[in-house]
């Protein structure tokens, strides 16, 4: 054991997230390798009903680090619940609404009302942090929180001169997102949901003349006239007018956040971006997500390519250009130890733009840098800077 | 599926996206790609400017330039290829590759030694095939007397209103749906030298209603006396095309027949197995293609090169079962 690890023995870990989580059993597994003791779990479920309160657990000079509270249903629920309204409008759930849910897989559930439980839960860990013993915490309720919100997340990176594509803003329905792609002679968009996650309601919409053309993995189902919206993994592509803008409407009521889209660079015949893991303000893994649709996100089953691949096509220079972007958009968030940032080159390979920041974006099973894993390489950061 | 790489080579040279900083590269070597990008189209620029900045070897001034600055190019004069890229940037607006044609046939006497021309590569991440709008492209034969290949992607009101050359070699027109109307005017064409003749028919949700008998005159060898390579590709009617030809006089003539990127299926393919023109070519290409495992395999076991590779798997939704071609939407 090196010294500088003996030395970080007496910092225990402390992890916010969901104990059955994969990632916490990788981060657990990571902390084994560097022969550091288990970190210790407080469930999400545990702290929204009050059965832990994060003072009570955290000691002087413990390590916290919040995980994502997603992919747990009783958790979901809970954020629903905590930004329920009571208000008439069938976009908002009430409590009671809220409390009859069953999980349903692949639904769409309000996302601006999750997003409001959301910030109440990190209000809440903010609060009980500032009440704990003298501590390191390696993520921030309120930098978490930008990162979520789509609109407010492109604007700071657009006015701190990250390169990112033009946004067409938040249009509240199809009308009005027709109204601004003429506006600013902007032919295809990526429509967003302002605070969904990963890629939860995306839509790359594109019309040209008379054609319109919607590709998504949402999946419209009608119930008794009543439109219902799911995540799907099998992309669907819509061309006709009419489902397209009731689609774009059903985005629309619960906020959605707009993009011009730009045109991806391909590598062994599929469109692709990368996901590259910022830590400690040092972009570090580079994952490649191939595609043959304009979806990338890791979790459509796309493929995972091998990012040399696209290194070796990118003209001189315009990788590191890349990273240094990535590097940059992280400087938003200084309070975050680490963040996963996307971004895309045009198909000459000359220009790049950043498409997100993701707060819990280090989740990347396998992948490697300088032979660690993204959650290695963070325990590795925090050693350095003891 | 879709084309989601530009051209890496083009009538055996090299590829390169030319712009004011790269300059006009070895010409022996090497063919430039002249393509609207997206800064350009930020600043407002078209892809006429673009390309009379090429044609000059000058900077086109902008709003962040003060002065125009002349390159020390290699002049525009010397290439013998020449690839158009994307024309617009997806303004949304329907732009026809018109005045690009037109600015080309006006380029003429500056280009004098131009051999080989493509008009249109475009990726479906810049505009989907089927969308992308073509015009006559005739006054360009008139105009590149020279010309040895010509290859175009995208059918949407393309014309060859007339299309006679005397030094015409190859002729590819890439889509996702070609009409009877358009292979009707290129098959009435007055090309002697012509030995490569590439048709991607595609499918008739995208315009393509070319049917076998569209094209008999050709099936029937009366056409282009010197064609040695003939590609009806990327189409839906692949198997009724395979029927045709197994005993088609124009087989006699080829040494290359490719039907690759269609919907090949055992049907078609033993028809084509059982023919004896067939088995006198040098090459067939069937490469996507739909039949078994068993027929891919007597398949390659005819005596010419035979490329039956990339097999592809039927999709079935609510007891339809569905092909697709290698190239739509």
């Amino acid at each position: 054991m090196s010294p500088s690890a003996s030395n970080f023995v007496t910092h225990n870990f402390v992890v916010v997230g969901n104990p059955e989580s994969r990632r916490i059993a990788l981060f657990q597994d990571a902390l084994a390798r560097m022969h550091l003791p288990a970190a210790c779990v407080v469930s999400y479920l545990d702290l929204l009903q009050n059965r832990v309160a994060l003072p009570d657990v955290v000691r002087r000079g413990d390590i916290v680090r919040l995980e994502s509270p997603g992919q747990n249903w009783e958790v979901e629920k809970a954020l629903l619940h905590l930004g329920a309204r009571e208000d008439e409008s069938e976009d908002w759930l009430s409590a009671r609404e809220v409390e009859k849910l069953q999980f349903e897989r692949g639904r769409i559930w309000p996302s601006r009302q999750w997003f409001c439980g959301l910030k109440n839960l990190l209000q809440k860990l903010e609060y009980q942090l500032a009440q704990c013993a003298p501590h390191r915490a390696t993520h921030n309720a309120r930098e978490i929180a930008l990162m979520f919100d789509k609109p407010l997340c492109h604007a700071a990176l657009c006015e701190s001169g990250v390169a990112v594509p033009r946004s067409l803003g938040s249009p509240r329905c199809f009308e009005e997102l027709a109204a601004r792609m003429r506006e600013h002679g902007c032919g295809r968009v990526f429509i967003k949901l302002a605070h969904g996650a990963g890629a939860s309601g995306i839509v790359a919409y594109r019309t040209y003349g008379r054609r319109h053309q919607a590709t998504t993995t949402v999946e419209m189902i009608r119930n008794s006239g009543v439109l219902f919206l799911y995540n799907s993994r099998r992309v669907r592509v819509y061309d006709d007018l009419k489902t397209i803008a009731e689609l774009i409407d059903a985005l629309c009521r619960q906020s959605v956040h707009v993009e011009e889209w730009l045109p991806k660079i391909a590598v062994g015949g599929k469109v692709c971006d990368a996901r590259v893991v910022v830590i400690a303000g040092r972009a570090q893994h580079a994952v490649l997500r191939l595609s043959q649709t304009p979806m990338t996100n890791l979790h459509l089953l796309n493929a995972r390519g091998d990012i040399t691949m696209l290194q070796a096509k990118l003209p001189p220079r315009s990788w590191d250009a890349g990273m240094q972007s990535c590097e940059s958009a992280m400087r938003l968030f200084p309070k975050s130890l680490c963040g996963g940032v996307d971004i895309l080159w045009t198909p000459d390979g000359r220009r790049h733009a950043i498409l997100e920041v993701n707060a819990w974006g280090d989740f990347l099973p396998g992948a490697l840098h300088e032979n660690r894993d993204s959650y290695e390489a963070q325990i590795a950061a925090l050693q350095e800077n003891l | 599926m879709a084309i989601d790489e530009h051209l890496e080579t083009f009538a055996g040279k090299t590829m390169y996206d030319w712009n004011v900083e790269s300059g006009i590269q070895n010409p022996a070597t090497s063919i430039p790609r002249i393509a609207l990008s997206w800064e350009q189209s930020e600043a407002k620029q078209t892809w006429l400017d673009h390309f009379k900045a090429f044609l000059t070897g000058r900077r086109v001034a902008d709003s962040s330039q003060k002065f125009t600055a002349f390159l020390e190019d290699v002049q525009a004069s010397e290439i013998t290829g020449l690839v158009v890229g994307s024309w617009q940037f997806y303004s949304g607006e329907e732009d026809s590759s018109q005045p690009v044609v037109e600015a080309l046939v006006a380029a003429r006497e500056k280009l004098p030694y131009l051999t080989a021309l493509f008009l249109g590569d475009i990726l479906s991440e810049e505009n989907e095939i089927s969308w992308i709008i073509q015009s006559d492209v005739s006054p360009l034969f008139q105009a590149f007397p020279n010309l040895q290949i010509f290859g175009v992607r995208g059918a949407q009101d393309l014309k060859f209103s007339a299309l006679n050359h005397e030094n015409l070699k190859t002729l590819i027109v890439e889509s996702g749906g070609l009409a009877a109307q358009t292979v009707c005017e290129i098959l009435g064409a007055d090309l002697p030298e012509l030995e490569h003749l590439e048709l991607w028919l595609g499918t008739d949700e995208y315009g393509g209603d070319t049917t076998v008998a569209d094209l008999q005159a050709l099936l029937a060898g009366d056409l282009f006396p010197n064609l040695k390579t003939l590609g009806l590709r990327n189409s839906i009617i692949v198997d009724e095309l395979a029927a045709a030809l197994a005993g088609a006089p124009v087989v006699e003539r080829l040494q290359t027949l490719d039907l690759s990127l269609g919907i090949l299926t055992d049907a078609g393919a033993q028809s084509l197995l059982q023919s004896d023109r067939v088995r006198r070519l040098k090459k067939l290409d069937l490469h996507h293609h739909f039949c078994s495992a068993e027929i891919v395999s007597q398949l390659e076991n005819l005596d010419i090169e035979v490329d039956a590779s990339d097999p592809q798997v039927a999709e079935d939704y609510d007891g339809a079962t569905y092909r697709y071609v290698a190239v739509s939407e």
